[in-house]
């Protein structure tokens, strides 16, 4: 017969943890990369696999050094039985974030930069100022000139081999629009836009229909909230019609080019790097969301990385004026209005 | 240790302007990207303190205490201007490298620091041996990091190339600001390693005549 178990509380524990959430994360982020493989062919799968095993990799060299596991071997092991995916994420993440064409040391680059010094030397899961993935793709991005020559999807089929003078690169369709070249938006480039074919981008956001399909599995197991990634996409677009003098025809080249779903789907949303109220999140993607398509405008390159990078600093300032309601706080005034009488 | 060695080594190591008071941190960020720049801007500012420590100690007798500062300044801006003439004469590379931080010298912490902390109230020897120390201590901090942004960040060492493999990032401002946190974090964790291994060589000679060893 079982004995009764004596424990201190809580009783009642959340299978939400966050191992699972950040599968579920992987989980949402798996069609876009594999729309990512099929587009960009397998040297994309390569950069992707690079990325995620440097990434886990970093974290365990790291957690063995700062926890001196060669004094207590067990450690050697214990490593994997408390390890959360955040680093999978984070690697995932990274390796969709960049052109499929780069050199195979800049993912491994990227995702140690990431991991140890973002994440790391900050303290670990949960303690970063920014989001990793987004700190890596803007360290690689101001460190290589790789980074901004992206190929085209559907350019170099499933099985061809890395070779970096046979593959077209070109501009994407977003800095084409910025430039001023006049986009036409028929329903033969809109459908081109939601699938990715023969656009230029990097591996996980040219496939837009497999970011949506992210997001929906994100929203029904309750990972993120629905609006959360549309008020920065709305407002992205709105902004961008004003800037153009109210042109309407601006706002879907706008939104459905360059990495503005990926990055306001998974990216914005991280929940360490994002405010904890629901005003202040209101604020925080509002924000976000005027000043790319302000500085897009006004640089005319792609700028949702380093924006996000930018309000993740501001996150600790709008949690500190918009402090969050604390759990099961009724408001105070009515309360005195009853006692008064 | 003896009085001079003693202003030394505080110099070089203990109170290392660059690494331990964090001083002059602009010129350091701005300065470093190439190592020859470091070692460059390191030797101007070493004779220029060595120069202003001598002048001021000889004068701190005759310099009141209420108008100090603008007599150390026109003592430094002085020093400064007449350094800028030569360097512009004689090794113009330089003078076009470190462009307007040469004349900020004028008005850098360390310069000021020392005087107002150590010239204005010690002999002329000490102050001299002291604003050379700080100097060298100042121009070894500067050489490795621009050794080490150098090397990362342009794939070069002293302008002579060696590897054909580079990482922006290290040249830019956000380089120089990572690249200065290590460094600062390594030399402390040195500095502190050895120290506590003194306190305990100390510590122990002081306790054994009470507990003897069998």
């Amino acid at each position: 017969m079982k004995q009764l178990v004596v424990s201190a509380p809580p009783h009642l524990k959340t299978p939400r943890t966050t191992k699972r959430i950040m599968i579920d994360v992987v989980i949402a982020l798996l069609p876009a990369a594999i729309m990512g493989v099929v587009l960009f062919g397998l040297y994309a799968l390569l950069i992707l696999a690079l990325s995620v095993l440097s990434a886990v990799l970093t974290e365990y060299v790291y957690e063995i050094v700062a926890h001196k596991a060669w004094k207590s071997p067990s450690y050697f092991l214990d490593f994997w039985k408390g390890f959360d995916f955040t680093s999978v994420v984070t690697g995932l993440l990274l390796g969709m974030i960049i052109p499929a064409n780069v050199p195979w040391y800049l993912p491994v680059l990227g995702a140690v930069f990431a991991i140890a010094v973002v994440k790391m030397l900050f303290g670990g899961t949960g303690k970063n100022v920014v989001n990793p993935a987004v700190a890596g793709r803007v360290f690689l991005f101001i460190s290589f000139a790789a980074m901004t020559a992206y190929p085209v999807g559907k350019d170099f089929g499933l099985f061809a081999v890395y070779a970096p003078d046979n593959i077209v690169t070109g501009a994407t369709p977003l800095t084409e629009y910025l430039a001023g070249n006049t986009v036409q938006v028929t329903k033969g480039m809109i459908s081109n836009w939601l699938f990715g074919f023969g656009m230029t981008g990097c591996i996980g956001e040219t496939c837009k229909i497999a970011l949506l399909l992210g997001y929906l599995y994100l929203v029904i197991r309750k990972v993120i909230k629905f609006w959360q990634p549309l008020l920065y996409i709305a407002v992205t677009g709105l902004f961008a019609v004003c800037l153009e003098g109210f042109d309407f025809t601006a706002f879907l080249p706008s939104v459905l080019t360059g990495g503005l779903l990926l990055g306001a789907i998974f990216m914005a949303t991280d929940y360490v790097t994002s405010p904890k109220s629901n005003l202040g999140n209101i604020i925080y993607f509002v924000a976000l969301g005027l000043i790319t398509a302000g500085l897009r405008k006004a640089t005319g390159i792609e700028v949702v990385s380093f924006v996000i990078l930018l309000m993740n600093i501001v996150v600790p300032l709008i949690d500190k004026f918009v402090p969050r309601r604390p759990f099961g706080y009724v408001r105070e005034k009515k309360a005195k209005e009853v006692t008064s009488k | 240790m003896n009085k001079y060695a003693k202003i030394t080594f505080n110099g070089l190591i203990q109170n290392n302007p660059t690494f331990k008071l964090m001083l002059g941190m602009c010129a350091t960020l701005a300065l470093t990207t190439s190592a020859m720049n470091g070692v460059g801007m390191g030797l101007t500012v070493t004779i220029i303190l060595t120069l202003s420590n001598t002048i001021i100690s000889l004068l701190r007798k005759v310099i009141p205490g209420s108008v100090r500062i603008p007599a150390f300044v026109v003592i430094i801006a002085t020093l400064v201007t007449i350094v800028r003439m030569v360097l512009d004469k004689f090794i113009p590379d330089l003078y076009e490298a470190m462009g307007v931080f040469l004349p900020l010298i004028v008005v850098n912490c360390i310069i000021l620091g020392r005087a107002e902390a150590f010239a204005s109230k010690n002999p002329v020897f000490d102050s001299a041996l002291d604003g050379l120390a700080t100097g060298l201590g100042f121009t070894l901090a500067l050489t490795i990091l621009g050794i080490i942004r150098e090397f990362l960040g342009k794939g070069s060492l002293f302008g002579i190339q060696i590897m054909p493999f580079s990482i922006g990032f290290f040249s830019s401002a956000a380089g120089a600001f990572f690249v200065y946190g290590i460094c600062i974090a390594i030399f402390t964790a040195i500095v502190n390693a050895v120290s506590l291994k003194q306190k305990r060589r100390k510590a122990l000679n002081f306790a054994a005549p009470f507990f003897p060893r069998r």
